[in-house]
């Protein structure tokens, strides 16, 4: 029994020892109150190529704004969980955050399920969230609420960019590959869409559904061999695409039918292609290391500079979105002088605009959501060989999102459909 | 005829089908050298090692690394090939020893746990490694192009698959049946207390099966790497097809894993040409016919 009461003894004194000293080591200037974001995403497993360049993009923007005096007054604190890429670990999350963490707002997502779930939590437990990563128009029109805004680029924007430059294009047979869930359907039906309205006599000769993850694609590479198609827009992303494009290229696929994708661009495919990448595919893509591009966007090589200071990383697309949400959400609480949820709420509901060094985002007012702007371009290689997206194509998502009547027609369907 | 030839326009087309019966074949073959080293495992340890998807990632993943390190030679991507599985065998010769040992007397619910958080573990191992960033090897330039099969176009690194793969089945089967150790596999599948009361070092041999094992999983891991991107979650598909493969052919069946290999790719390949919409449930629909007409697999042994 001595022995016991001794350890415990000796125990609570090195703890008590550990917590003086974390105490004293906490910075003085972070004495007012944080204002803490719970941040759910999925940092284990296959997404971390995605989101591990965008918590970098949170973590470089509060640092600069916490340096520069926090928000109000009060540091930006980010409290990450990871979602392992399942809804249910996600609603999960967000019950802890938001019950024992006591976070002001909920943010995250990179899956368009994950996003939902947690939106669909939001809204009963009365807790603002952000959708920062997963791209579903869903989450802002079908499914929004007042208790949902996204702080980046839609599924219908993007590919509405690259729908108008198919359109420009002669092609009239098409054809797809898309993986069989919620993003693939989403993105392929909103292409198509948008296609056959500017150009009526574009015609859908052949579809292809692999499941997500698929890695063998060789039969879906012969019956679009098969098809009979003069383009076709690929819908699989990251190491799928990859896969697809790795095992298409020795069938000659590309030469036969001209490729379209709406991931390609992004240099977690590019880079690892190397050699094998697909030029002349036309695709989606933030090329910050585009001449024309850096001409535009003035501010863009230095931004770009800091970050790879910080992270020894040369940028993604991804690493802009944690960046631009980061400032979204601290505009959002500046604007309404409150931490408080219906005020902030209020503030977004008026929507406002904001200058990142890529250019203007708008924070629509009706639905809450991000308008940034759009590019496309086609994959060509530079002087070193490496494949880059080259001919970028800078467009607003303003000029081409749905108006506001319309995603209010879409929630009112939705609505209908519910009951 | 005319209704078939309408609903499949390809079912003429000769050339068509061969390729298409020659790429199920190579996909078939790479499924074969994975799951015959799962078969093989469960057959001598009577261990299901879910961990062997994550084997085959890291025959991936070292892979990438091996081409990498090497100077930029031809030579360079056979090297690898060759030294990748070892890697991987070294890996489960370590757990094997450390961590499987200490479980085979147990529950074989606490196996499939020990097996399923080694899953994890090695993801994220993996992860912290390699990074999160996707990878990818080259084909060596001799085989990154293609040849024309009857006037269609094949990709020739898929030769190489459906060469070596039958060399390494022909070599499994002599080993098998022409070597002392290949006999004692066979009569540690049958019965292992027997073998151990004749004086059979059982323990080393579990340990040289384990290794064996994972380096098949290495070599199928290093093998497919040309063809799809090495990324984290590779591990979680090819165990999926490979359990597949491996419940069909009939579990510790050699022969049984072979022929079920090959039709499960010449399913995945023939199966989007013609039901399209229902591929991926085929797969498995086979596996429950197979499971109600031989729950004990096509050429597996009923469980006595």
């Amino acid at each position: 029994m001595r022995m016991r009461s001794r350890t415990t003894v000796s125990w609570v004194a090195v703890l008590s020892a550990f917590l003086a000293v974390a105490a004293s080591a906490a910075p003085a200037g972070a004495q007012a109150k944080p204002i803490r974001i719970g941040e759910i995403n999925s940092y284990s497993g296959l997404a971390t190529v995605y989101t591990f360049p965008y918590r970098e993009g949170i973590a470089m923007a509060t640092k600069e704004i916490n340096d520069a005096g926090g928000v109000l007054g009060r540091p930006l604190e980010f409290i990450f969980r990871d979602d392992k890429l399942k809804p249910d670990e996600a609603v999960k999350a967000a019950r802890e955050l938001v019950g024992q963490e006591k976070v002001d707002f909920l943010a995250g997502c990179i899956s368009s399920g994950v996003g939902l779930a947690i939106s669909a939590y939001a809204k009963e437990a009365k807790t603002l969230y952000f959708a920062t990563h997963c791209q579903t128009s869903r989450l802002t029109w079908d499914d929004g609420h007042r208790y949902v805004a996204h702080t980046t680029n839609n599924v219908n924007q993007y590919i509405r960019a690259l729908a108008k430059k198919a359109a420009a294009t002669p092609y009239k047979k098409w054809a797809h590959i898309s993986p069989d869930y919620e993003y693939g359907h989403n993105v392929w039906e909103e292409f198509i869409a948008y296609l056959k309205q500017l150009k009526p006599d574009v015609q859908v000769v052949q579809q292809n559904w692999p499941k997500l993850g698929e890695t063998d694609h060789s039969s879906y590479v012969t019956a679009l061999l098969q098809s009979g198609a003069e383009a076709m827009l690929s819908v699989v992303w990251g190491a799928q695409e990859i896969a697809f494009i790795k095992q298409a290229r020795p069938f000659g696929l590309f030469d036969k039918v001209k490729l379209f994708s709406a991931s390609v661009g992004n240099p977690d495919e590019l880079d690892p292609l190397g050699k094998e990448a697909p030029l002349g595919a036309v695709t989606p893509g933030f090329a910050w290391y585009d001449d024309g591009m850096q001409k535009r966007h003035p501010k863009l090589a230095e931004w770009v500079k800091k970050y790879e200071a910080r992270v020894k990383k040369e940028p993604t697309l991804g690493a802009s979105w944690g960046y631009a949400s980061t400032y979204i959400i601290a505009e959002a609480i500046k604007r309404a002088k409150s931490s408080d949820t219906d005020k902030v709420i209020a503030v977004l509901g008026e929507g406002y605009e904001m200058e990142f060094p890529w250019g203007k985002v708008i924070m629509r007012g009706c639905d809450m959501q991000a308008i940034p702007p759009q590019w496309t371009g086609v994959l060509k290689t530079n002087a070193q060989g490496k494949p880059v997206l080259g001919d970028i194509e800078e467009s607003h998502g303003k000029d081409l999102i749905k108006s506001c009547d319309e995603v209010a027609k879409l929630r009112a369907a939705a609505g209908e459909k519910k009951k | 005829m005319d209704f078939v030839t309408g609903l499949f326009p390809w079912i003429t087309n000769g050339p068509l089908i061969t390729v298409q019966v020659m790429s199920g074949l190579s996909v078939g073959m790479l499924l074969f050298l994975v799951s015959v080293g799962m078969s093989l495992i469960f057959g001598v340890t009577r261990i299901v090692n879910l961990a062997h998807g994550s084997f085959y990632m890291v025959g991936a993943y070292l892979m990438v690394t091996l081409v990498e390190v090497l100077p930029a030679q031809e030579w360079a991507f056979w090297a690898a090939l060759l030294l990748a599985p070892f890697g991987v065998a070294a890996l489960g010769g370590i757990i094997e020893i450390g961590l499987l040992r200490l479980i085979y007397r147990r529950d074989p619910l606490m196996q499939l746990i020990l097996t399923f958080g080694l899953i994890l573990v090695i993801g994220t191992l993996v992860l912290l490694a390699w990074g999160p960033d996707n990878k990818s090897v080259s084909r060596p330039d001799a085989l990154a192009g293609s040849v024309r099969i009857l006037g269609q176009p094949f990709p020739s690194y898929y030769l190489l698959v459906l060469g070596l793969a039958p060399v390494v089945a022909v070599t499994l089967w002599l080993i098998f049946y022409r070597t002392r150790w290949g006999m004692l596999i066979r009569a540690a599948t049958v019965d292992r207390e027997m073998l151990g009361a004749l004086g059979v070092n059982v323990a080393r041999l579990y340990t040289q099966v384990f290794m064996f094992g994972s380096w098949l999983a290495g070599l199928g891991g290093a093998l497919a790497a040309p063809t799809v991107a090495v990324a984290l979650g590779m591990d979680g598909d090819v165990l999926t097809t490979a359990f597949v493969v491996v419940v069909i052919g009939g579990l510790g069946s050699f022969a049984g894993t072979f022929i079920s290999a090959l039709l499960v790719g010449l399913l995945q390949s023939f199966g989007i040409l013609i039901f399209p919409a229902v591929s991926i449930v085929l797969l498995f629909a086979i596996m429950a016919v197979v499971l109600i007409v031989r729950p004990w697999g096509l050429l597996g042994r009923p469980e006595e």
